[in-house]
């Protein structure tokens, strides 16, 4: 089948996350991406031993799932050796990626201005932190980064602590806002013949995670910025109720006959003929009290007798589930949002996060998942770089390569 | 100078912010982004700034046409005609009414981008249920275990804004795929998925393990796996820190002496005692320690030491830090009613064509002349003539 992005190749200097996940995008709709590592230890991705405490088990999926479909070269780019190994990629790559400090950049030899120099056609992409411009210089990790946009600090109920909105959440985001600017940058490229560089910033992303209440703070709104509780929302009719199990979320309009349907899915006619409750501008009103009144009648129920009752009235609603029911959701399975694939580590078959973004001639494909440390370093070098056995040989003694 | 899509004509045929911001971001890259105003048209916004449309409609032209009019159909169809590419939220049975889903849409335009935020995805039982972020948020596991133990589950609304960069990503690779073999397809990208890349690790390390209270129940901030990394101690006035540390052999000596423990202290002087055997008191020294000083404090202790660490912020943070400015991430701009405003700027920096705000929201139907005369070749007297059978507001 075709691959949208066949015959590009991606340089993928990156490591964790943010960086691994971008030219996952990339890799996952037919690009030759080659990770490039360091020959001592890799990606600090490949250390990850535990998540939230647990083991992660006997294969790494922190690191293999977001390096699929990729190849991996070792080369140490403190040499000078090393260095020339990647500029000769350079000349014939047509993305150089990387969310190391620019400055490290810098110093490896492997700035903007150096690789135009090799490859005047190259698209130069990082990941800062903070973005190119400012000087902000400090570490930059996603939970760190979300600190500061101000998206934690207004979820939860007032008065309780800001919340982080998933691991590696704001990474994600990073991940995919950089992959945007590549495609965008070759697909102009294609048409001009001029490289560029461009950088997707954790900041700058993550500033997007609340997008809508930041444009309203930004307009005035100060309201925006603050915690707000579920028991004082305008509109009653799109909120969250605790059930016998799990939690609901009802999602309906605030009008009369929303109104009217929701409170014969309750089974309760007195809630629909009390006078606090008659209009929608009363029901906006008397919020709390409606809140209240409903949260009494939905925890005599458990989610599935209510939903139930809710589907029998076309009341738009779910339960709100968790991760044990996302990974057993056919949904979710019918889309190939989770795949199976082939783990090498461990000889068998395990579940995976798959393709998020459907593209219906040109789907992605998960045809392996990430590779050993610098497995096809040789064939590389052979195969598309022309280095001769001796060279290697000389490399391997200089300790540009393994 | 060459923009990365100026060759790109969009029609965007939206109602919800996630779909409408992803034509925007395509029309700050130079796409020719159209905006279908069709009925019910935007509402106005009784004198005040009307900051979401001046972010999701920016760099966009607006035309207003009734597809419920026959002639205002057929304009619809003309205009698909010349499109690139399609920006859509509407559920496949209304697009498939106005003749406008995907196959119809080829029929006018074989090679079209079709670009679509389905709630549920393309296939299977659920793939037309509304596309609602919240019902996608909530079927995607993380709600219950984002807030503290006893707390209600948690809507972030995130992930409707990781589908609006996802469909640019799927709409601009498709055109790569078109820009080399000249065939168009179809791009869906749904609430559902959306919300569980957001939800990437949690959601892969549960495939993988199976299992595991830490999973499906909210972990106290008390209770945290490791005290210096995914952590939050409130400070004395009342902003948060949270660190990220997870290598705790790394900063120990220069952390613990930023908050007043001794290096060697025994219970703490290994990443296993820290992490593990007496995590739990740990976190009670560092709740302790980081009350005793403000969050400027902090700030400036792990500014000073690189540390990986910061204050949790509000939105004044943002809307006032000279990075986020000096970035465009957030844009100073002088509105032609509002005078002097901030609104979200541009989180892809381009060094050659870069993201321009060209012009703000349009106002509805603004451009139909233009775009009549200018992409349909229409002459003036059909455009009036249009007008006055009601077609194009």
């Amino acid at each position: 089948m075709a691959k949208a992005l066949e015959g590009i190749r991606v340089i993928d200097l990156t490591v964790w996350f943010q960086g691994p996940v971008s030219a996952q995008f990339l890799a996952d709709f037919g690009a030759e991406v080659i990770k490039v590592e360091r020959p001592q230890g890799g990606d600090q991705g490949r250390g990850v031993r535990s998540i939230k405490s647990l083991p992660v088990g006997d294969w790494n999926q922190y690191f293999l799932v977001i390096n699929r479909n990729k190849k991996s070269i070792a080369i140490d780019l403190k040499t000078e050796a090393g260095r020339a190994i990647l500029y000769r990629m350079v000349a014939k790559s047509d993305v150089f990626l990387s969310n190391l400090a620019p400055e490290m950049l810098e110093g490896w030899g492997l700035s903007y201005e150096k690789l135009t120099s090799i490859n005047p056609q190259i698209v130069y992409a990082t990941n800062t932190g903070y973005g190119r411009f400012g000087g902000a210089s400090k570490p930059s990790f996603d939970m760190t980064v979300q600190a500061l946009t101000g998206a934690m600090a207004r979820l939860g109920e007032p008065g309780e602590p800001p919340v982080y909105l998933g691991m590696g959440s704001g990474d994600a985001y990073g991940g995919i806002m950089s992959a945007l600017g590549i495609v965008l940058a070759l697909y102009q490229r294609r048409r001009t013949g001029r490289g560029q560089y461009l950088d997707a910033s954790l900041y700058g992303a993550q500033l997007f995670l609340a997008a809508p209440y930041l444009q309203s703070f930004l307009a005035g709104n100060r309201d925006a910025a603050l915690q707000h509780s579920r028991k004082q929302v305008e509109n009653p009719l799109w909120n969250l109720y605790p059930t016998a199990g799990k939690w609901i979320y009802l999602c309906e309009a605030n009008d009369d006959a929303r109104f009217a349907a929701l409170c014969r899915a309750l089974d309760v006619p007195s809630l629909h003929a009390d006078a606090r409750f008659a209009t929608s501008a009363l029901r906006a009103q008397h919020n709390e009290a409606l809140i209240a009144a409903i949260e009494s009648l939905t925890l005599r129920y458990d989610h599935q007798a209510l939903m139930t009752a809710f589907v029998a009235e076309a009341v738009v609603a779910s339960p709100v589930n968790n991760l044990a029911d996302v990974v057993r959701d056919e949904q979710a399975w019918r889309n190939n949002y989770f795949m199976k694939a082939y783990c090498e580590e461990v000889q068998r078959e395990v579940d995976v996060r798959g393709l998020p973004v459907t593209l219906s001639k040109t789907p992605g494909e998960i045809n392996c998942l990430g590779p050993q440390l610098g497995q096809d370093t040789e064939l590389l070098l052979m195969d598309l770089l022309g280095y001769e056995w001796d060279e290697i040989e000389a490399l391997k003694a200089q300790r540009a390569i393994p | 100078m060459s923009r990365a899509l100026d060759d790109v004509v969009v029609l965007d045929l939206t109602r919800q912010f996630a779909a409408a911001l992803s034509a925007a971001f395509l029309a700050d890259f130079g796409a020719r982004v159209i905006r279908l105003d069709v009925p019910p048209v935007r509402v106005a916004t009784d004198g005040r700034w009307n900051h979401e449309a001046d972010l999701i409609h920016r760099n966009k032209e607006s035309i207003a046409l009734d597809p419920t009019h026959a002639s205002g159909l057929a304009l619809l169809k003309a205009l698909v005609g010349e499109a690139d590419v399609i920006v859509t939220d509407w559920q496949r049975e209304e697009l498939a009414a106005v003749g406008i889903d995907y196959a119809g849409a080829c029929a006018l335009r074989p090679d079209i981008v079709f670009g679509r935020i389905s709630g549920f995805g393309p296939v299977g039982p659920d793939a037309d249920l509304p596309a609602i972020d919240e019902l996608a948020a909530a079927r995607t596991g993380m709600m219950p275990i984002l807030p503290q133990p006893g707390q209600p589950p948690i809507y972030t609304g995130a992930g409707a804004m990781h589908a609006t960069v996802m469909l640019a990503f799927g709409v601009v690779t498709a055109l790569m795929h078109r820009q080399a073999s000249g065939e168009g397809q179809e791009v869906d990208v749904s609430l559902f998925g959306a919300n569980m890349y957001g939800a990437a690790l949690d959601i892969q390390a549960f495939l993988a393990i199976g299992e595991g209270e830490r999973f499906l129940n909210p972990i106290s901030r008390l209770d945290v796996s490791n005290p210096m990394s995914g952590s939050l101690y409130p400070s004395a006035d009342g902003r948060w820190v949270t660190l990220t540390m997870p290598d705790t052999d790394r900063w120990w000596p220069e952390f613990s002496a930023a908050v007043g423990i001794a290096a060697d202290d025994s219970r703490f002087d290994t990443h296993d005692k820290r992490t593990e055997t007496n995590r739990l008191e740990l976190i009670r020294e560092l709740e302790a320690a980081f009350l005793r000083q403000s969050g400027s404090h902090w700030r400036a202790v792990f500014q000073e030491k690189q540390m990986s660490a910061d204050v949790i912020e509000q939105f004044d943070y943002p809307a006032n830090d000279p990075q986020v400015l000096a970035n465009r991430y957030i844009l100073e701009l002088d509105h032609p009613s509002f005078g002097r405003v901030k609104s979200l700027g541009f989180p892809i920096f381009l060094s050659d064509s870069p993201a321009r705000l060209e012009r703000l929201a349009p106002c509805v139907g603004q451009h139909g002349d233009q775009i009549l005369h200018e992409l349909l070749g229409y002459p003036a007297e059909t455009i009036q003539k249009l007008r006055a059978d009601g077609a194009v507001a």
